[in-house]
């Protein structure tokens, strides 16, 4: 016991003063970019920002652009349009001197404006084997659709060379407000990802790589 | 962290019935008869031996899937989703002797419109329709004798549509 106190005293004596790096870093969702050239049914491009305010709180925001495809048995519709997310990061992690690792969580708003274009449909008929299947190709354009949620996120960001991150985080969403189009709904809001039928939540996640540009240096207290 | 890990994969794994649509939902509704006795037309009466087939726009007669010769007061027949108007030949004392079938064939006609209607992610679209006409071909042993329509919209298979009195 007494052993532990005096090492302490020795570390807290110690007069080097460790100095952290503030400012803006900025940088891209490279999974969002690795899936729209890999996958025909989607693209997305999303820029990531955060800004330093205190040691371990961060403001936060991401903005981006989302089209997506989606094909069921049944439905085949394709959302598109922007969203804004802004938040805070708040860093749970005790970095070693002269480390600027993060393990975060953070909590976002966030609002998309899109439209949702219903391409073909199959009606659901259980009885259809008598007269067979029936689909309806009319293509029908629900424009000026929008979206608000709240999002827990949870991740880490890793520095790996001077001032360059990369890092993975997951989200937890909870919609708060959509307007649904006449006789549709959802299926896919950008930012927010695909709906469900039993709820108002989504999930998401992110690859992140983005650059610090350090505008001061300050020592942790 | 591990709270977080937990919720996550929960909300993973409750996604999938999200995408599977279930049986209990009303999709598209089926067309329901009722029979009532002609001399006493409150009176439900079942009909002895009552099997139906389906017409397509040839006059041929398709396999309604389920359907087997039963007596019974009611019966439940699917309309086409891609037209606006089905017939049927419906049965009284339907049998097959030898290969030869036997029994009282009546011919019916039901025009309507259709409406689609969105249900959710997994039912997508059924179709309702709203009944505009029924009509029981007049042959020289007529078995249905008369009809009413008690509800035109045909939005659930709970209701009786149409009556018939026979």
């Amino acid at each position: 016991m007494s052993l532990y106190a005096q090492e302490e005293n020795i570390q807290t004596s110690d007069s080097l003063v460790i100095k952290h790096k503030y400012g803006l870093r900025v940088g891209v969702d490279a999974s969002k970019l690795v899936r729209t050239f890999l996958e025909t049914d989607y693209s997305a491009i999303e820029f990531n920002a955060d800004y330093r305010f205190t040691d371990r709180l961060y403001i936060a925001a991401e903005i981006g652009n989302e089209e997506r495809t989606t094909s069921t048995d049944y439905l085949n519709s394709t959302a598109k349009g922007t969203y804004l997310k802004a938040g805070i990061d708040y860093n749970m992690y005790d970095n070693w001197a002269g480390m600027e690792n993060m393990v975060y969580s953070g909590l976002r708003f966030g609002i998309s404006n899109f439209n949702q274009t219903l391409n073909s449909y199959t009606i659901y008929d259980t009885n259809n084997s008598t007269w067979g299947q029936t689909e309806v190709l009319e293509g029908e354009n629900f424009k000026d659709l929008s979206a608000t949620w709240l999002e827990l996120v949870f991740g880490f960001k890793a520095e790996v060379i001077n001032n360059l991150f990369v890092g993975i985080n997951v989200q937890i969403k909870g919609r708060l407000s959509e307007t649904q189009p006449d006789n549709f709904e959802n299926i896919y809001i950008p930012g927010f990802g695909r709906t469900f039928d039993s709820g108002n939540f989504g999930v998401g996640f992110g690859y992140n790589i983005s650059y610090l540009i350090p505008l001061i240096k300050k020592a942790k207290k | 962290m591990k709270k977080f890990i937990c919720l996550f994969l929960i909300v993973i794994f409750s996604c999938e019935k999200d995408d599977i649509c279930p049986e209990t939902t009303q999709t598209t509704p089926r067309f329901v008869i009722e029979f009532y006795d002609l001399t006493n037309p409150d009176e439900i009466l079942s009909v002895p031996g009552l099997y139906a087939l389906g017409l397509d726009s040839e006059g041929l007669q398709v396999p309604i899937n389920n359907e087997i010769v039963t007596t019974r007061s009611s019966i439940t027949l699917p309309l086409k989703t891609n037209g606006s108007e089905t017939e049927f030949m419906l049965y009284k004392s339907y049998d097959i002797v030898d290969g030869i079938t036997s029994g009282n064939p009546d011919r019916i006609k039901i025009t309507y419109n259709t409406e689609n209607v969105y249900v959710s992610r997994a039912c997508a679209y059924k179709t309702n329709f709203d009944i505009q006409t029924f009509a029981i071909t007049t042959d020289t042993d007529q078995w249905m004798i008369g009809s009413e329509i008690l509800i035109t919209e045909i939005t659930n298979e709970n209701d009786i549509h149409v009556k018939i009195l026979h």
